[in-house]
């Protein structure tokens, strides 16, 4: 069945810009990909990754190829970490279902703060996740 | 302002290495423009790039806390009032973050016991309790946002978090919080 709503067209494809406080987020559909790069401070987070969350989702459940999460992150107040905890239970149980899904985290090696936290977040998967510098 | 109470002033800023202070009612757009601004003293200042996220991070997290607290409250201008000072500590390389707001007093009792629970715990039991409040579910209105915020601040100071407040005239305490990276 091929559900054409709105929403699953409209969720298609995304490119928000970065600001100072929020990141860039790129989702693309055929590729099965979703970037985010840049410093994530909000102050309503969970309004801002709302968009993203549905598409994760909605991407999840329609399309049937692998997800690969490509993170630049640096820093993210403790809403964004919360948003992307519910990112990664999602990867952790589409995972748990059999989907291939996997993240890439590159860091700027000069700041192990980066590492750290991309770290704790990988505690609690069990896909790939890749945690690289980059200089 | 007479000139001896702002060269009093002026004095008092150099003397406690005061890098930054802010006193007043605080928009989401201030909040990123002192930031901003924070990150480029502590960077000029020769600060590490984790000791500029360290600051930077807790500076965040103190000023939503208290934008959040007054939304919740419905505060009116005055009484969303912020006071903040970010300075550097004389002997060592460290950073003193310490941001003041107007409370409910049941809080500010509440908020001072919390911060006492926090400052006896090491940096694993902290990391352990981040994860566990991490875990809760969101509530409409809570203070568990405060929480996360609070016991992110502790995980990232170097010395046990300090909290402090004076009662006000109307049911209310001037709130005080500070952090040492």
């Amino acid at each position: 069945m091929i559900r054409r709503n709105q929403n699953s067209i409209m969720n298609k494809h995304f490119n928000i810009p970065a600001t100072r406080s929020t990141p860039e987020i790129i989702a693309d559909w055929d590729a099965g990909l979703v970037s985010m790069a840049g410093d994530s401070y909000p102050e309503n987070s969970f309004e801002f990754f709302t968009s993203t969350i549905e598409w994760i989702k909605t991407y999840l459940a329609e399309a049937q190829r692998p997800l690969h999460l490509e993170l630049r992150l640096i820093y993210l107040n403790t809403s964004s970490v919360k948003a992307m905890m519910d990112i990664f239970d999602m990867l952790e149980e589409a995972h748990a279902r059999g989907r291939a899904v996997s993240v890439d985290w590159l860091y700027d090696p000069q700041n192990e703060r980066v590492e750290m936290l991309a770290e704790e977040f990988r505690e609690d998967c069990s896909f790939r996740f890749d945690i690289t510098a980059e200089a | 302002m007479n000139d001896t109470d702002f060269f009093g002033l002026r004095e008092l800023i150099t003397r406690h290495r005061i890098l930054l202070c802010f006193n007043g009612p605080i928009s989401r757009s201030l909040i990123e423009e002192i930031g901003n601004a924070l990150k480029n003293y502590l960077q000029a200042d020769q600060a590490r790039p984790s000791a500029v996220m360290d600051v930077f991070a807790t500076y965040i997290e103190m000023t939503q806390n208290i934008r959040h607290y007054a939304m919740r409250h419905g505060y009116g201008e005055t009484e969303s009032s912020a006071t903040i000072v970010v300075a550097r500590e004389a002997e060592q390389s460290a950073y003193l973050v310490q941001a003041g707001n107007i409370v409910e007093l049941a809080d500010a009792q509440t908020l001072v016991a919390r911060v006492g629970e926090l400052a006896g715990l090491d940096k694993a039991t902290l990391k352990a309790a981040y994860k566990e409040q991490l875990r809760r579910p969101r509530e409409e209105g809570s203070s568990s946002g405060a929480n996360l915020g609070l016991i992110d601040i502790a995980r990232r100071s170097t010395r046990p978090l300090s909290a402090q407040f004076m009662p006000l005239s109307d049911g209310k305490a001037l709130f005080s919080l500070q952090a040492v990276i």
